[in-house]
């Protein structure tokens, strides 16, 4: 590479112009110096490796996703005439049915990725000292995640979209004194409309991204700061036993290979599934047969279900929020709880913690599907 | 009556063929590039006086035997099984029309296992130079296999006008040539000898990634670099490979291609598009991933890189494959014979098609012919007639409730709305979006009716189950003006 040979004050080996185009862009990049922060970062090698690779992936997902929204904001028009421009996009405009599954599809694999590596940081206990903050502001772009389906879920404006929106708004609405008033300020309205759709763009396009992009570089910063953590059995291991990888070139290239193959997955699931568009929403017809929200809200949906099934009325909705809530809490508090590399009591209650909520979340998503 | 029509439930026919055809396609071609090679590597090895090189080819050589003389014969094999089940009346055109040509393929392929047998079991029992001649026998004879077969499979896409003009006189052997060198000949020999030898560089990527990074770096290190540059001609030629096989395409061929540009559900068959797509962007990423395996840290290769690269290889070859079958739609072979075993000459007319389907079928007894020809006799007999019909007519593409499913594609349409669909496949009017992709509905007004009926009846359950969702009534079930998504 340039750099190396020019730390060793030789261009050998390569051509002068390369040299001198390296000299150039050093000099007022300071290209070197980042080089050299780059190749002293490593990565630990061991059985598992492979799940460091998640949070890669969903930043391939989410560059996919803000390149493909740009490419969709082009033709799309919010408000009253949604529908038609979504329309347009999936069936008219060249290649426009390709931009909107990737786009969709980018947004499907992301959240799921997403999950992986919060349990993958989880299991490998890699929120411990002094790495909470990166725990933290993981969480809350992975809440933003969520809100960025649910927000861009309603933008074709078609029936399912209205309906599973409709739905999903009831949770904060059944939220004791405020839930109402929540609720309107969201819909801009006292149901959901056009001008949600509006809210919603809004909030999908602008806020959201700016929100999110400064989390996720705070979050990046902190990764670079304490570098990759260890699992507990890698740790227990003597110093020499360790191997790990520079991060710049070696671990970025397997990155690289993986945003292929990721590349690949997302392609083949927009050309074998391309994202339809159902029948133009209509407030005043009825839902559909079983109407639910996406996958990714499916558990929630099936608690508030089943507890609107044990404590009918504001009760059961109000329980399951609070449970929501309690365990969000306690998800969230997890570093404070299991704070020391010893492995101890706190360190399997957090591991059956991770099991549980991990176990708890396929099985309620799995009967949530059952059950439609 | 089950043969010789073959009702696959589900799946359909059509796929069962598909995927033993890209399994064999895979293996097949790794085979070509594979027997360049293994001859190549040797040789280089002995130039260079790598000899621990040798064993890591010895294995590898192990490996391409198995699979290449192993799976790919039996799918090979299985081809033959599934395709005279399949479709008959192909396989039967083809072997009247290449018996030769693939008896030459066959003299090749025998070589060709042979030299590979015994390239494999004379590793350190013979010299050097005389191991190699039987590594480079192994080369010429399994890419003439290829040069033999390209012939025939683009045959099919592209028959030439010559044999068309001879097609059915008796006198096809003279149009052998054209037939055989046809316009997307060369294209295709091009596209496919690239993807062979791209196909070498990455199985041998398997073998070598099986080997010890820790304890044989250097070996792994060169051996798997070496491998890798095997992908980058195609990586560079394939976009003009593939540009000439595009322009080289019938024009009917290329407006089906463009048609998935603009949409990819209502009004559109766009299988073909998506698959060629895909096809694309997996020819197109393969090699830099590859490339960036091997760039930095060959040493810590892993069996689980190989796989992945060979998965997505097999996607690739997967779909490449199916857009050059679908680019054939709706023929066997282009402008002779149907998807479902017509001849395109002997149904062209309306005078022809209104022709008994049921008592020409090659299918029916003689003795049976008028029987099934004949009027309506009862309910139960015409709906039998019907599913002749669909079984003679419709099995080869579409399945009752899998792939194509009929019930799905016609369950939002009522008596009528599936008889209109039939009268316009039967009538063929200009303007008809179906006539790219569907054969011609052949039948007297009696035995297409008869086909509707059966359809109806057939459908009921799926037409139920829609009218449910969408809180429509029997009476309010409605016939989509466009044609329906094919997927």
């Amino acid at each position: 590479m340039w750099r190396g040979s020019m730390a060793k004050s030789s261009s050998a080996g390569l051509s002068a112009l390369g040299a001198r185009v390296w000299n150039w862009c050093d000099e007022r990049l300071a290209l070197s110096s980042i080089w050299a922060i780059a190749e002293k970062k490593t990565v630990p090698l061991h059985r598992h490796t492979f799940w460091y690779f998640w949070g890669g992936i969903s930043l391939l997902l989410f560059i996919v996703q803000a390149i493909t929204g740009v490419l969709l904001l082009i033709y799309y028009r919010p408000g009253p005439e949604a529908y038609d421009s979504v329309r347009s996009i999936t069936y008219d405009i060249q290649f426009g049915w390709f931009v909107r599954s990737l786009h969709s599809w980018a947004a499907n694999l992301m959240v799921f990725a997403v999950f992986v590596h919060m349990f993958s940081v989880a299991f490998m206990k890699a929120y411990r000292r002094p790495r909470e903050f990166g725990w933290w502001t993981g969480l809350a772009l992975m809440g933003l995640v969520l809100v960025f389906g649910f927000s861009g879920y309603l933008l074709p404006w078609d029936e399912l979209s209205y309906f599973a929106t409709a739905v999903g708004l009831e949770i904060p609405r059944s939220l004791p004194g405020v839930g109402a008033l929540i609720a309107n300020i969201v819909q801009g309205g006292p149901e959901v409309s056009t001008v949600t759709v509006q809210r919603f763009f809004a909030l999908h396009v602008f806020v959201l991204p700016l929100v999110f992009m400064g989390i996720l570089g705070v979050h990046l910063a902190l990764i670079m700061k304490h570098g990759s953590a260890v699992p507990p059995s890698e740790e227990a291991r003597p110093e020499r036993e360790r191997r790990s990888i520079p991060f710049f070139p070696n671990f970025a290239t397997q990155d690289l290979v993986m945003w292929l193959i990721c590349f690949n997955v997302l392609c083949v699931m927009a050309f074998v599934f391309p994202w339809q568009l159902g029948k133009p929403a209509d407030p005043l017809a009825s839902a559909p047969e079983g109407i639910h929200p996406e996958w990714y809200f499916m558990s929630q949906f099936q608690v508030l279900k089943v507890l609107g099934e044990w404590i009918p009325g504001y009760l059961g909705e109000i329980l399951g929020i609070g449970l929501f809530t309690l365990g969000g809490v306690l998800w969230g508090l997890l570093p404070l709880y299991d704070n020391t590399s010893q492995s101890g009591v706190r360190a399997r209650h957090a591991t059956w913690l991770a099991l549980i909520a991990l176990i708890g979340l396929l099985a309620l998503t799995i009967w949530g599907y059952a059950g439609l | 009556m089950n043969y010789p029509v073959w009702d696959v439930p589900v799946l359909g026919g059509a796929w069962v063929i598909a995927i033993i055809a890209i399994i064999h396609v895979l293996i097949s071609h790794f085979a070509v590039g594979g027997g360049l090679f293994l001859p190549m590597a040797e040789r280089r090895a002995l130039a260079q006086g790598r000899a621990e090189w040798m064993p890591l080819l010895k294995r590898h050589s192990r490996f391409f035997l198995v699979l290449t003389a192993a799976a790919g014969t039996v799918t090979g094999v299985g081809i033959w099984f599934s395709i005279g089940l399949g479709s008959p009346a192909g396989t039967s055109a083809l072997i009247h029309n290449f018996v030769f040509v693939w008896a030459i393929e066959w003299v090749f392929f025998l070589v060709e296992i042979t030299a590979a047998a015994v390239y494999y079991y004379t590793w350190d029992r013979v010299s050097d130079k005389l191991h190699l001649a039987v590594g480079w026998v192994y080369a010429v004879s399994s890419l003439w296999t290829l040069i033999i077969i390209n012939g025939i499979l683009a045959f099919m896409l592209t028959p030439a006008g010559a044999w068309l003009d001879a097609a059915g006189t008796g006198d096809e052997v003279r149009t052998l040539w054209p037939a055989f060198f046809n316009a997307e000949y060369w294209p295709s020999l091009i596209a496919r000898a690239l993807v062979a030898i791209s196909l070498a560089g990455t199985y041998a990527l398997v073998t070598v990634s099986l080997l010890d990074g820790a304890k044989h770096a250097d070996l792994k290190e060169s051996f798997a670099r070496w491998s890798s540059r095997w992908v980058l001609p195609g990586f560079v030629l394939m976009p003009i490979a593939m540009g000439w096989f595009v322009a080289a395409l019938p024009e009917g061929a290329r407006e089906i291609l463009a048609l998935g540009v603009g949409g990819a559900g209502v009004g559109a068959f766009t299988q073909v598009t998506r698959a060629a797509l895909y096809a694309a962007v997996g020819s197109a990423t393969i090699a830099p991933i590859v490339l960036l395996l091997v760039w930095r840290d060959a040493r810590h290769l892993r069996l689980s890189h190989a796989l992945a690269v060979i998965g997505l290889a097999l996607l690739t070859t997967g779909a490449s494959e199916m857009a050059r079958e679908m680019l054939r739609k709706p023929y066997i072979v282009r402008g002779y014979m149907y998807s479902n075993g017509l001849f395109e000459a002997a149904v062209d007319t309306p005078e022809e098609r209104t022709a008994s389907y049921l008592a020409n079928s090659p299918w029916v007894r003689p003795a049976e012919a008028q029987a099934w020809a004949s009027p309506v006799s009862s309910e139960s007999y015409q709906l039998e007639r019907g599913e002749l019909m669909y079984r003679g007519q419709c099995l080869a593409c579409h399945t009752r409730d899998g792939y194509r499913s009929t019930r799905r594609l016609l369950a939002s349409r009522d008596r009528d709305g599936i008889q209109s669909i039939l009268t316009m496949l039967h009538e063929r009017p200009e303007d008809s979006p179906y006539n790219r992709y569907m054969p011609p509905l052949v039948g007297t007004a009696d035995e297409i009716a008869a086909l509707g009926d059966y359809l109806f009846e057939d459908t009921t359950v799926a037409r139920r189950a829609y009218l449910k969702k969408e809180g429509l009534t029997e009476d309010e079930s409605v016939a989509p003006a466009e044609p329906e998504a094919q997927d």
